[in-house]
């Protein structure tokens, strides 16, 4: 209910005797229809609706006396209870608003806060034309001082101004800091014996396949993990990230649901991955969501690695150059086709007896013809 | 879970409520900590049956029961002190206080008592407790209704002074401020309970204590402010944006203890500050806040820090409200002091 109190009838009275009503309960009224006719010290004074409804209840009948101020009648509906005792509280005009705010201070004021100098120190910057921003100070609380500038101004002179990284070698440096600095990683290391492989043999699909049936074998390693939370999801199908080397830096696209597919379509969908990563034509979706990676830094030169394992995923796969080494084979020295693997994992989301068991079904998978 | 640093927060689409003020955002956080925790309880002047004389607790009762939503006597010293008692044995109460100029009687309880129990009791005992109260002028009520004494509470050690100055963060902190372990003062600036509306997601988000959000970003002054007073700040902001001056404007929310980094990373790119505080000026958290700046930050300043403040008087009837309270024009005149130099 919403009730309507006696106005103010404009005679500064403070009370008025009810007369007559001209509705009852349950009516509908227009806006200015005649409610009720109050008599005044004054006069008789004919009341109007403030406003259309239903009238819901009458507060009195005729004879008693109303103070202004005092409901009169009620309208059906939601009443407006704003509560308060005391004071009027504002109403805001309906709609809805979203607000955005940073938590703590705003990039740009982190970065001033980095550089700081007295008056001097950066007169003598601006003179030397010498960005603070690029100098860590080596004052107290990291306060740069004239000689850091000085320092500054004079690499700058030799070397030139350093290269700002952009685009995907910055995310690089952020996305390897950043695992860097949450993951533990415990590597290790075992050859495959791959004289017995067919020439022309496939070796990254060969490698892909072997991964995705290792993973089976080990399924911790097929994982994605959250650190915040100490949670993890065991995947089903495994996504390879697949580490391909551009001039522009590391980009990692994702061979998708490698256990479920023909060899035919895998090897098509690396090639458009490949080609897709060298023309810069690749979408962001196409670089997510990998349970697993590899890097076959092999086609280059190395024989071990500790990759970094990108959260929230728990292993990485190197592949080292293949070479022929003089190995023990049926008790005698032979020089057989060696390929190096190195696997890194997260030990906080693995356990070691899981990985060597992984990097076992991965060699016996990758030591068959 | 707490939000990292420097992000930006905004409601996600689901679980948003439209339309929601600063009370019914206190409303809101009251009850889904109260479904999710079965230890909270609520005592008050008049909050059961009658719903708080701002509507805060309406409808609590009659879903948590009159168990959990207390109606208490007339006497602030028992609502403080019953409060102590229940979070050392294992509750976590919400204590209301009907306004700011009735807490008086029960800051014996407060300082004596909860602010030092982790300390007095060598951490047997802690008090995971909220005293909330609405505060501030400007609602056209008497004086002892209209005052802003934040800074005695912020003075006293063991206790945590938060301030919210939007329906979003008036959520987020007020469920910190009850999982957090140990008392805070949760005072709410009435004359904003229902000036604005915003869309909220009712998802159980806390946001962090001890830390000052950045309302906007800014480089010519830093404008710091808190509770209602962010409303003329931050029209002030505009104002002074169609001047062609580009104002930061940090809301301090908890005033104690104080976010001092995020106010000096913002004074170092800027080099000027000015504090707006509804409270008067002697020996306000204002005070506190150009000290801190002055003593880390000197270096960095391009002007002196100046306040916009109430008066060092009682704080005035209706007709004079107005002119005791900090105005837009206020704010933009102190600006363009400081900027001059």
């Amino acid at each position: 209910m919403k009730n309507f109190k006696l106005p103010d009838l404009g005679e500064g009275l403070p009370e008025a005797e009810i007369v007559e009503w001209h509705v009852k309960v349950g009516d509908t009224v227009a806006v200015d229809q005649v409610l009720v006719s109050v008599e005044t010290a004054k006069a008789i004074v004919e009341v109007p609706s403030p406003q259309a409804g239903i009238i819901a209840r009458l507060f009195g009948e005729a004879g008693d006396i109303i103070h202004t101020g005092e409901p009169l009648l009620a309208y059906e509906g939601e009443g407006e209870d704003g509560g308060t005792v005391v004071g009027e509280l504002k109403k805001a005009e309906p709609g809805a608003r979203e607000e955005r705010f940073f938590v703590g201070a705003a990039p740009s004021s982190r970065r001033a806060r980095a550089n700081r100098a007295t008056p001097g120190v950066r007169a003598l910057a601006e003179r030397l034309g010498v960005s603070l921003e690029q100098i860590k100070g080596s004052g107290p609380g990291g306060l740069v001082t004239n000689d850091d500038v000085h320092k500054h101004a004079s690499h700058q002179k030799q070397l030139g101004d350093s290269e700002p990284l952009r685009g995907t070698r910055r995310t690089m440096a952020k996305n390897m800091a950043l695992s860097h600095a949450q993951v533990v990683p415990v590597s290790i290391y075992e050859d495959v014996d791959i004289e017995g492989w067919k020439k022309g043999t496939d070796i990254t699909m060969r490698l892909v396949r072997a991964i995705a049936s290792a993973c089976e074998t080990a399924p911790a390693m097929n994982c994605w993990f959250d650190g915040d939370n100490l949670s993890r999801r065991l995947l089903d199908e495994v996504h390879v990230g697949i580490a391909v080397d551009t001039p522009d830096g590391l980009f990692v696209p994702v061979l998708r649901d490698v256990n479920h597919r023909s060899l035919k379509d895998l090897r098509k969908g690396l090639e458009n991955l490949r080609e897709a990563v060298a023309t810069r034509k690749i979408p962001p979706g196409e670089m997510q969501g990998a349970t697993i990676t590899l890097s076959n830094f092999g086609t280059m030169t190395g024989q071990y690695a500790n990759p970094i394992v990108t959260p929230p995923q728990v292993a990485i796969v190197g592949a080292g150059r293949i070479r022929p080494k003089v190995v023990p084979y049926k008790g005698e020295a032979a020089i057989r086709r060696i390929l190096p693997l190195s696997l890194t994992f997260d030990h906080r989301a693995a356990t070691g007896g899981e990985a060597s068991r992984f990097l076992g079904a991965l060699v016996e998978a990758l030591g068959k013809p | 879970m707490n939000t990292p640093s420097g992000q930006t927060v905004t409601p996600p689409e689901s679980r948003a409520v439209n339309n929601v003020t600063l009370v019914e955002a206190v409303n809101m956080a009251l009850a889904w900590e109260m479904e999710h925790d079965e230890n909270v309880v609520l005592l008050g002047e008049d909050i059961a049956t009658n719903g708080g004389v701002f509507r805060a607790t309406v409808g609590l009762k009659e879903r948590f029961g009159y168990r959990r939503v207390m109606d208490t006597p007339l006497a602030e010293n028992l609502i403080a002190g019953t409060a102590i008692g229940m979070a050392t044995q294992g509750l976590r109460p919400v204590a209301e206080f009907q306004f700011m100029g009735f807490i008086y009687a029960g800051m014996e309880q407060m300082i004596s008592h909860a602010a030092r129990m982790r300390n007095r009791t060598r951490g047997r005992l802690h008090c995971p407790l909220v005293y909330r109260a609405p505060f501030g002028g400007g609602i056209h009520a008497p004086e002892h209704h209209s005052e802003s004494t934040e800074a005695l509470f912020a003075h006293v050690p063991g206790l945590r002074v938060v301030i919210p100055s939007s329906p979003q963060r008036a959520y987020g902190l007020l469920l910190a401020a009850i999982r957090n372990p140990d008392p805070v003062v949760f005072l709410e600036p009435k004359r904003i309970y229902r000036a604005v509306t915003q869309s909220v997601a009712d998802d159980g988000e806390a946001l962090r204590l001890d830390t000052c959000f950045t309302l906007r970003e800014g480089e010519d002054v830093t404008l710091i402010s808190w509770g209602a007073s962010i409303l003329e700040t931050l029209q002030a902001a505009d104002k002074l944006a169609e001047q062609g001056v580009s104002a930061e404007v940090i809301d301090v929310a908890t005033i104690s203890p104080l976010d001092r980094e995020t106010l000096l990373c913002s004074v170092a790119k800027t080099g000027r500050a000015v504090i707006v505080h509804e409270a008067c000026r002697n020996g306000g958290v204002g005070a506190e806040v150009a000290a801190s700046i002055a003593e880390a930050a000197f270096l960095d300043l391009q002007a002196p820090v100046v306040r916009v403040t109430g008066y060092d008087t009682i704080m005035p009837y209706y007709r004079n409200e107005q002119a005791y309270l900090p105005q837009v024009d206020d704010i933009v005149e102190a600006v363009e002091q400081v900027i001059a130099l």
